[in-house]
C-alpha cells in the first residue's frame, strides 16, 4: 500500500455583503461570514478531499484527507499520480481597493443601488430589480512541499435588470459589472448610464420582430464572442476534460484549428474579475496563449494535467473549499485590424448578434448554443431591423474556422462561471467577429 | 451549531427585534468521483451554518455565518441590518408553529451508515453499467450519499427538526469508435434504491444510437420530449412564472389568468411537498410553514400561484409551504417543491406515425423566463418514423415557447422519472418547430 505523498490545504475567511432592491424598495440586506479550509491529499492514483468550516482543526483536516486518499488506494489502486514540480509564488502588483467598500456605510450603498434602478425606469419598463455586492476574501494556501504563500482580495460588483411588458409580451435588458476592486468601480463605470441602457433594451425588444432560423453570415459582438471564446474554445483546452476524453481538442495542439485571426489567450495576472495571483493548488498565475495565429498552442492546466501533458500549470481554481479543478480566468479573443464597417461591408446580408443570455456547451463533440440578446438584421451592409430570441449554436471548429475578419475594439466582460457544481468569478471579452457562415435560430 | 438556536433568538430580541428566526442546517456527504473509467478520488464534506433573519417594524435583516464563534456578530448584524430598512407595511409576520404532516421515504438509514468502501463499490458498478456496452468510455461521473438536518426556530413558536438522506449517481460517456457522439445518465433518490449499472449501461446504450446522425429539414413536427428534456426546459420557464414573488412584481406571464384554461383539459401539474420519497419532500418548507399538496394546473385550469409566507401575507393567502432556501446563506424566497406533471399515459412512441424524440437539451437557461420563448440545441435526439425511433439527428435546434407548448400536448409515456424535484414522463408536443 503507498503512503500519502502530498498534501495541501486552503484556508479561507471570507466576509460578504449584498443589497437586493426590487421596484425601488430593498427586498434584502444580507451579510454572511465564513471560515473553513479545504484540504486534499494524494495517495498513489487516488485523491481524498475533505472540508472543514468554523473554527477548524487543521491538522485533523489534512489527517481526514490523507485517510480517504489512502483508503481509496487501497480498494481501488491506479497509477501513481505525478504532480509538475513548481516554485514557491512570487505576489506582485495584486489589486488593491482605492475605497475600501467596508469603509463605505451602509446607507450610502443603499442610496446609490436606488439611483442605479431609478434610471433602469421609463415609459414601458414595468418592473426593475438591483443588486449590489461586496466580498473580501483571504486566502492562505499550505502544502506538504513547504509551499506557505496567501493574498487578500476585494471584490464589488452590482448588476441591473429591467422588465418591459406591453400587450402580455415580456422582454428583459440586464447590465452589470463586477470588478476585483472596491467602492472606485462606481467611478469608473457610469452604472447609471448602465441602468438606463438595461431598461432601453427590454423596452426596444418589445418592438422586435421574431428573427428566422437559419445558416447565416453573422457579427458577434465583443460580449457573445467573448462568450464564444469562453464556452465553446475555453471550455475545450481545459486540460482535465482533455484526458478524461471529453475534448474536441485533445490530440491536435500544433494543428490548425482556426482561421489564422485567431488568438485566444487566458490571462489571470489582468486585473479583471478572474485574477488571482496564485490559483487554487499554490501556482504562481501566467497568461496562457490557447490558440496562436489558428494553431491550437496549448491547453489549460492544473498541476495533475501539466505533468501528464505537457505544459504549465497554474489554471486549478476552487470554489470556496471545493477540491480544485482546471478553469478558465480572463479568457478572450486578442484584437485584429479590421473595424466593423469593413464586417458590414464584407458580409453584406446576414445579422449582427450582440450581448449574451448565456450559453452551454458539449466539449466533447464540440458543440455549443448560445443566446443572444439582441439580434439585427444586416441588408445591403447595413444594420436594419432589430431581431428577438435569437440563438447561435453550431460545431466549435467550424465557427472558429469561418472566422473572416477580427476587430480591433477588444473589451472585457465580468461573469461566473460553473463547471463541475462550483462557480468562479471570470472575464472574458473579444472585438467585434465577423464570421461567414453560422446557424441562428430563432421561434 | 444546534444548542446555539435559542441563544442566539434570545439575543436578537434582546437587541430590538420584534420577531426573530434561526435555520441551521448541517450536511454530511460522502462521495466517489469517475474520470475516464477509474474511480479517481473520495470527498467526504461536513458543512453547517446558521441563518438569521430579525424583524423590526416589518423590516427583514438577514445574517449568516458557519463559524460558532461568530453567532452574536451575525446576530448584531441582522438586527442592524433590519434598522437600516425602512418599515414594510407588507410584512405580517413569520410563521406560527402549527400541526406538522408526517411523510414518509425521505430517511434511509442505510445510507447514513454508508462508508466510503459501499459507496466505492457502488461507483464500479456504474463504471461496469457503462462499460457493458462495447466501443464507449466514461468520462466522468459521481455517486454520492449525503444525510442533512436542518433546524428552524422562530420567536412564534415554530420549532422543527427534520432529518433526510438523499443519494445520486450520474455518469457522462463517450463513444470510442467512428463517430464522436456523447451521453449522460443520472437518478436521484432518497433511498439507496438507484440502479447505478443501469444508470451507466442507459448511458452508453444512448451514446452508441446517436452515432452517424443524418440532417434533416426545418419543419414544423410531434416532438417527444424525454423527461430530462422537457424538465430542463419547464424548470427555465414554467417555474418561475408560477412564483407569487415574480407575479407581484408583474414578472409572470400567469398574472390574471387564475381559473382560466391554461392548458390542455388531461394536464395536471401539482406541487406537492408531500410527496413520498420526493426529492423535495420534508414536514415544513423552509421556514416552517407545514407541507402540503398544491394543485397548479387541474384539468388544464390554472388554479394557483406559489407562496411562501412573506408573499401569501401580500396577497391575503396562506402560504403554499414554499418558502424554500438555497443553503443557510440566503433568506427563504418561493420555491417549488416536488412538481409533478400529469398527463394519461399511453404507448407514446408506437402512437406516433412521424416525429422526433428528444433526450436532453443544452441552453435551456437561456430561455426567457417571463414570455416562456425558448431556443435550445436538442442532444441525443432521433427521427420517429411509423410508430418507432428511427435515425439519429446529428444537430437540431428546438424553440417554441412553454404555454403554447401546455396546450400541445397529446400523450405522454409511462417512464415517469425524479429529475431533482420535478416529475415528469416523457411528452409529446404537437407542432414543435425544428431546425436541423
Amino acid at each position: 500500500m503507498s503512503e500519502v505523498g502530498f498534501y495541501d490545504v486552503r484556508m479561507i475567511d471570507a466576509t460578504s455583503t449584498s443589497i437586493v432592491l426590487d421596484n425601488g424598495n430593498i427586498e434584502e440586506i444580507s451579510v454572511n461570514y465564513s471560515k473553513g479550509c479545504g484540504a486534499r491529499a494524494l495517495c498513489g492514483g487516488s485523491w481524498g478531499f475533505t472540508t472543514a468550516e468554523g473554527e477548524f482543526d487543521l491538522k485533523a483536516a489534512i489527517d481526514s484527507a490523507s485517510e480517504l486518499a489512502a483508503q481509496m488506494n487501497n480498494i481501488s489502486p491506479k497509477d501513481e499520480v505525478k504532480l509538475k514540480p513548481v516554485e514557491k509564488p512570487v505576489i506582485k502588483n495584486i489589486p488593491t481597493a482605492k475605497i475600501d467598500p467596508a469603509d463605505v456605510p451602509i446607507e450610502e450603498k443603499v442610496q446609490l443601488l436606488k439611483d442605479i434602478e431609478d434610471h433602469a425606469k421609463m415609459d414601458g419598463v414595468s418592473s426593475t430589480s438591483a443588486v449590489y455586492s461586496e466580498a473580501s476574501v483571504n486566502v492562505h494556501y499550505i502544502s506538504s512541499e513547504g509551499i506557505d504563500c496567501e493574498y487578500s482580495l476585494i471584490r464589488t460588483g452590482f448588476a441591473i435588470s429591467a422588465v418591459a411588458t406591453e400587450n402580455g409580451s415580456y422582454q428583459v435588458g440586464r447590465e452589470s459589472r463586477f470588478g476585483v476592486c472596491g467602492f472606485e468601480l462606481f467611478e469608473e463605470n457610469d452604472a447609471l448610464a448602465l441602468a438606463r441602457s438595461a431598461g432601453e433594451t427590454a423596452v426596444e425588444l418589445l418592438g422586435a420582430e421574431q428573427a428566422k432560423g437559419g445558416t447565416l453570415p453573422v457579427i458577434l459582438d465583443p460580449e457573445l464572442a467573448g462568450v464564444f471564446a469562453h464556452e465553446a474554445v475555453g471550455h475545450a483546452s481545459e486540460a482535465d476534460l482533455v484526458l478524461e476524453g471529453s475534448s474536441i481538442l485533445a490530440d491536435r495542439l500544433g494543428e490548425q484549428i482556426a482561421s489564422p485571426l485567431v488568438n485566444i489567450i487566458d490571462d489571470p495576472t489582468l486585473h479583471e474579475y478572474g485574477y488571482y495571483p496564485f490559483d487554487s493548488e499554490g501556482v504562481m498565475s501566467s497568461k496562457t496563449t490557447i490558440i496562436k495565429d489558428g494553431v491550437l498552442n496549448s491547453y489549460l492546466h492544473s498541476r495533475e494535467t501539466a505533468q501528464a501533458l505537457g505544459g504549465t500549470p497554474g489554471n486549478s481554481r476552487a470554489q470556496g473549499y471545493s477540491e480544485p479543478v482546471v478553469r478558465m480566468s480572463n479568457t478572450y479573443i486578442d484584437n485584429g485590424d479590421s473595424n466593423f464597417d469593413e464586417m458590414l461591408e464584407e458580409i453584406g446580408n446576414g445579422m449582427y448578434l450582440t450581448g449574451s443570455r448565456g450559453g452551454q456547451v458539449n466539449t466533447g463533440e464540440g458543440i455549443f448554443q448560445f443566446n443572444a440578446e439582441k439580434g439585427y438584421l444586416i441588408e445591403n451592409g447595413e444594420v436594419t431591423r432589430l431581431l428577438r430570441d435569437v440563438s447561435l449554436s453550431g460545431k466549435t471548429l467550424e465557427i472558429l474556422n469561418n472566422v473572416t475578419l477580427v476587430g480591433n475594439d477588444l473589451k472585457m466582460h465580468s461573469g461566473r462561471c460553473g463547471k463541475g457544481g462550483q462557480l468562479a468569478p471570470v472575464s472574458d471579452g473579444s472585438p467585434h467577429i465577423s464570421i461567414s457562415k453560422a446557424l441562428v435560430g430563432g421561434v | 451549531m444546534f444548542e446555539h438556536a435559542q441563544k442566539a433568538i434570545e439575543l436578537a430580541e434582546k437587541l430590538g427585534a420584534d420577531e426573530a428566526e434561526v435555520y441551521i442546517s448541517y450536511n454530511h456527504s460522502i462521495s466517489a468521483d469517475i474520470r475516464k473509467n477509474t474511480i479517481e478520488s473520495a470527498k467526504e464534506n461536513v458543512s453547517q451554518g446558521i441563518g438569521i433573519r430579525s424583524i423590526i417594524n416589518g423590516a427583514v435583516g438577514f445574517a449568516s455565518t458557519n463559524n460558532v464563534g461568530r453567532i452574536e456578530d451575525v446576530v448584531n448584524i441582522s438586527v442592524s441590518s433590519a434598522k437600516v430598512r425602512d418599515s414594510d407595511p407588507e410584512w405580517t409576520s413569520l410563521p406560527s408553529n402549527a400541526k406538522y404532516p408526517e411523510v414518509s421515504g425521505t430517511y434511509d438509514k442505510r445510507i447514513s451508515k454508508i462508508g466510503l468502501d459501499e459507496c466505492i463499490g457502488l461507483t464500479g458498478k456504474m463504471i461496469e453499467g457503462a462499460l457493458s456496452v462495447p466501443g464507449v468510455n466514461t468520462t466522468s461521473g459521481s455517486f454520492s450519499t449525503s444525510f442533512n438536518k436542518h433546524l428552524i426556530m422562530n420567536t412564534n413558536g415554530v420549532e422543527i427538526v427534520d432529518e433526510g438522506t438523499g443519494v445520486s449517481g450520474f455518469v457522462d460517456v463517450i463513444t470510442t469508435k467512428g463517430d464522436i457522439s456523447t451521453a449522460y445518465d443520472f437518478e436521484v433518490s432518497r433511498s439507496l434504491d438507484i440502479d447505478v449499472f443501469g444508470i451507466g449501461a442507459s448511458a452508453s446504450s444512448l451514446a452508441i444510437r446517436s452515432q452517424d446522425g443524418i440532417s434533416i429539414e426545418p419543419k414544423k413536427t410531434d416532438v417527444i420530449l424525454h423527461p430530462f428534456a422537457f424538465s430542463d426546459i419547464f424548470e427555465n420557464t414554467f417555474e418561475p412564472s408560477i412564483d407569487a414573488d415574480n407575479m407581484q412584481k408583474e414578472r409572470s406571464s400567469l398574472i390574471g389568468k387564475k381559473g382560466e384554461t391554461i392548458a390542455t383539459s388531461d394536464l395536471n401539474i401539482i406541487d406537492d411537498g408531500l410527496l413520498e420519497g420526493g426529492i423535495e419532500t420534508s414536514i415544513s418548507d423552509e421556514e416552517g410553514t407545514p407541507s402540503q399538496r398544491t394543485p397548479i394546473i387541474e384539468k388544464g385550469i390554472f388554479k394557483s400561484f406559489l407562496y411562501d409566507n412573506y408573499t401569501a401575507g401580500k396577497d391575503n393567502t396562506s402560504s403554499t409551504g414554499n418558502g424554500m432556501r438555497h443553503s443557510y446563506v440566503s433568506s427563504p424566497s418561493v420555491g417549488p417543491r416536488n412538481l409533478i406533471v400529469e398527463y394519461p399515459s399511453s404507448d407514446v412512441i408506437a402512437d406516433t406515425d412521424e416525429g422526433v424524440f428528444i433526450n436532453t437539451v443544452i441552453g435551456a437557461h437561456t430561455a426567457n423566463a417571463i414570455s416562456g420563448d425558448f431556443s435550445v440545441e436538442a442532444r441525443n435526439a432521433f427521427t420517429i418514423k411509423d410508430g418507432q425511433i428511427d435515425k439519429p439527428i446529428k444537430s437540431l435546434m428546438l424553440s417554441g415557447n412553454i404555454f403554447e407548448m401546455l396546450n400541445k400536448i397529446t400523450g405522454a409515456g409511462s417512464d415517469v422519472r425524479k429529475v431533482g424535484g420535478t416529475v415528469v414522463p416523457s411528452l409529446r408536443i404537437s407542432e414543435m418547430s425544428i431546425v436541423g
